[in-house]
């Protein structure tokens, strides 16, 4: 296999939470050389929050959170109260070709790493902030908390059961959204420097790539000047078209059951025929009630109990797979124990990722949701101890002598 | 200036939203994307609207139009093998061909990468499919609701504990085709950059189901690391984290850091409630939420939306307002970052849409041209572009190959 398509391209990488790193971990896993600037004295919160193995929390290390999101990148702790943590954070970007940061608007300046600061280090850096709400506007100063950008985006009045308020969408989705968004920005900013030479500044909001991927609510509004209706798990072409409980799972958390369910879309009167027939109901598709798409719409409800009634006493695996053997869309609803040892499709793609952890041994990790047939796509490490790569950075990358290390390290600077 | 990606060509045969939103975000910057549609009904987001007036019409679908701006349109039947042999032709003069062909049909079509190195060995083909191009789930059918379940979001979703009675929810719209679409970018530019540096192209195979397991944030490693199941019924640990009804609307009330929860009290007058035991820190907030919404209800559905956002945001509180459409397209922030943009097209009029994901300093984001009428670049790029005689277009048209 021929070199990762960014090996070579280093990322000074100020992130912290979850945009942030989610879009540097796509940079990691295109063979980038991310280096997290971390400190000790303030760690980053996934490194603190739970899973834990073996429910036991401490250390800085053993968080799943963190280690899922930091996989392949290295680690340097400087802390930066001490001028000299500020002089080797200049020296890296001077060797970096994009540098990164998911901080409030204006602390990058404020640390002395703004654009205007960044490009006198290095003329042609790539420099990106991810925030809530983007470098201009009356709002820039804003606090964005994750779960807060769900219902800011837009997304929050759009979800929801038919008559019921609005909900969210589960996770923190306009994180990762702008995270990924923002590697892209990121890659055709360096396909623009191969060009040209040129470097630039991207001022990339969460608000804003999350309306990216609502447009069809937004576009209903601008056209006709109506707020879409929540409908829960309908679709407008689609009937039946839900997620419907089977028989629950073995498996309890906390002592409660946990139930299980199967998404069904049957798309066209083809489909419902042979739907009908599977589930040993020929006769619906003479019914006026459901003959048509029409007439299943107008009587949804009814519809969504009969399929109910037979998806409700088999599992959630056997239904999607009768309904695929018969051409039709259904798919267990997984949870995380079903991608982790039940899906065999995972599996055989080699999604998983193991690799050994100083701290927690060989876990499960997500993979990358890509497969390249030329170049290299493997992660490349698991995630990084704090400060674990601040002594090989610093001599390797930087140039500093082990004494150099040693008296940074001793007056506090690596924190 | 021209858009960062002014000089790279890409072709794309895409439905809905993933391949299509792939190659949109490179069209935007500036990328000549050409788009291969089946000659009759085209893209089906074409079917999906929203429409103008709530009408079907095939040019004014408020999705296709979105996510089709900056792009050339074309129409060309691939599974006939005189189609194929001009989807050859495009592809020789392209940098990239970004597909989302189902497997099955991609099969029949005889698309692979394979064929089409022969032709152009610099090629870069990406190609996003519900679940990838190898494992026992490549041939399924799939549709947006069973690729969003599959891919382990959906099971997050829903009422709660104190509805468990209802099913996981998805979240609007096609967010698994929007994921793909946008993973699948990001693949599709590593691949470009390994293209530049090697002059050599590649196969790029993107798992739908996989980006969306990607983003399961901590959830995932609940089962590696803990042995738990994540779901809908969990119970919040920490509160408030809500959203809750004003006078004119929601808002979501959002206190994760106890500075954040003292300063709302403080923004509240400071009621005796809030003193009380139960509700000391966050974490008995949440165990105690029963009882706490019911003194935040009774402050909150007193205020006006925009009044409390705005005075909890001057106290660094992190709420938001639950936005309505309406809100986004009044948002003055909004207005000021000039994000809406207004694209007329000949046949749907002038609508405004969702603009620039990114604001870049050096390289334009710009809308060129809207999305294109069906087949509304046949002769352009048939004709002029691969030299096919008028003769030769017709016979294509009457057999319906173009």
């Amino acid at each position: 296999m021929a070199r990762p398509p960014l090996d070579g391209i280093r990322i000074a990488d100020f992130t912290w939470v979850w945009a942030g790193p989610y879009c540097t971990l796509q940079l990691a896993h295109l063979g980038a050389d991310v280096i997290r600037i971390e400190t000790k004295t303030r760690p980053c919160v996934t490194r603190l929050l739970p899973p834990w193995p073996d429910m036991k929390p401490g250390g800085m290390n053993r968080s799943g959170y963190f280690n899922q999101y930091s996989q392949g990148k290295r680690s340097v702790t400087l802390n930066f109260k001490d001028p000299a943590a500020h002089e080797i954070a200049r020296k890296l970007i001077a060797k970096s070709d994009v540098v990164i940061n998911n901080f409030a608007h204006g602390v990058m300046e404020k640390m002395g790493f703004g654009y205007e600061a960044v490009r006198k280090i290095k003329p042609d850096i790539i420099a990106i902030s991810l925030t809530g709400y983007g470098d201009t506007g009356p709002y820039r100063d804003y606090i964005a908390y994750g779960p807060a950008q769900v219902p800011l985006s837009g997304l929050s009045a759009l979800t929801g059961y038919r008559d019921w308020p609005p909900m969210h969408a589960g996770f923190s989705y306009a994180d990762p959204n702008g995270g990924v968004h923002g590697a892209f920005a990121i890659i055709a900013a360096l396909f623009h420097r191969a060009k040209t030479g040129q470097g630039q500044y991207i001022d990339m909001s969460q608000w804003e790539c999350a309306m990216g991927v609502l447009a069809e609510g937004i576009l209903e509004y601008t056209m006709n000047g109506r707020e879409p209706e929540r409908i829960g798990n309908e679709d407008p072409q689609m009937a039946p078209h839900g997620i419907y409980r089977c028989v629950d799972r073995p498996d309890k958390v906390m002592g409660v059951v946990v139930d299980q369910f199967v998404a069904i879309a049957v798309a066209d009167e083809a489909e419902f025929g042979r739907f009908a027939s599977t589930i040993g109901k020929p006769q619906l598709c003479g019914d006026t009630k459901f003959a048509t798409l029409k007439a299943r719409k107008s009587n949804e409800q009814e519809l969504n109990r009969i399929v109910e009634e037979w998806t409700v006493s088999h599992t959630a695996v056997e239904v999607a797979r009768v309904l695929q053997e018969a051409g039709i869309a259904a798919a267990v609803v997984a949870d995380n124990k079903f991608l982790s040892e039940e899906d065999p499709h995972l599996k055989e793609r080699n999604y998983f990722v193991y690799k050994e952890h100083p701290e927690v041994g060989t876990l499960q990790h997500c993979g990358m949701p890509w497969k390249m047939s030329r170049t290299e796509t493997s992660v490349r490490s698991a995630a990084p101890c704090i400060g674990q790569h601040t002594d090989e950075v610093l001599t390797e990358v930087l140039g500093y002598s082990a004494d150099d290390v040693a008296k940074l390290r001793a007056q506090g600077a690596l924190d | 200036m021209a858009g960062a990606l002014s000089s790279l060509k890409v072709v794309e045969i895409g439905e809905m939203a993933s391949a299509p939103y792939a190659s949109k975000l490179m069209a935007d910057m500036g990328a000549e994307v050409i788009k291969v549609e089946r000659p009759g009904a085209g893209d089906h987001a074409r079917v999906r609207g929203p429409f103008p007036g709530g009408q079907p019409h095939p040019e004014k679908s408020g999705l296709f139009l979105y996510l089709n701006t900056n792009k050339l349109g074309v129409t060309l039947d691939i599974a006939r093998p005189e189609g194929f042999e001009i989807l050859e032709k495009l592809v020789a003069q392209a940098d990239v061909l970004i597909h989302n062909v189902w497997p099955p049909d991609m099969d029949r079509a005889g698309l692979n990468f394979e064929r089409l190195r022969k032709v152009n060995p610099r090629l870069v083909m990406t190609s996003i499919t519900p679940f990838g191009l190898t494992g026992p789930y490549r041939n399924l059918r799939a549709e947006e609701l069973t690729v969003w379940s599959a891919g382990g979001v959906c099971v997050l979703n829903g009422a709660g504990p104190d509805h468990p009675e209802l099913p996981p929810l998805k979240t609007f719209g096609h967010q698994a085709g929007f994921q793909g679409g946008v993973h699948g970018a990001v693949a599709t530019m590593g691949a470009v950059m390994a293209q530049l540096r090697d002059g050599e192209g590649q196969h790029v195979d993107v798992s739908c189901q996989e980006a969306i397991a990607s983003q399961l944030e901590l959830t995932f490693e609940y089962w590696p690391y803990m042995k738990l199941i994540a779901t809908r019924l969990g119970k919040k640990p920490i509160q408030p984290l809500e959203a809750m009804q004003c006078k004119d609307g929601w808002i979501y009330v959002c206190c994760v850091e106890e500075h954040q929860w003292k300063a709302f009290v403080d923004l509240m007058g400071n009621p005796e409630w809030a003193g009380e035991e139960i509700f000391a820190d966050r974490l008995k907030r949440g165990e105690n939420w029963e009882a706490l919404v019911i003194f935040l209800e009774e402050y909150v559905r007193e205020q006006t939306v925009l009044e409390l956002y705005k005075k909890a945001q001057a106290r660094r509180i992190p709420f938001a307002p639950v936005s309505t459409m309406g809100d986004l397209l009044n948002s003055e922030h909004l207005q000021a970052r000039g994000f809406f943009v207004e694209i007329a097209q000949p046949v749907a009029g002038t609508h405004k849409y969702p603009g620039a994901p990114l604001k870049y300093g050096a390289t334009p984001w710009e809308i060129r041209m809207p999305a294109p009428i069906l087949g509304q670049h046949n002769g352009e790029i048939f004709g002029q572009r691969l030299g096919l005689s008028a003769a030769r277009l017709d016979q294509l048209k009457r057999t319906g190959v173009i």
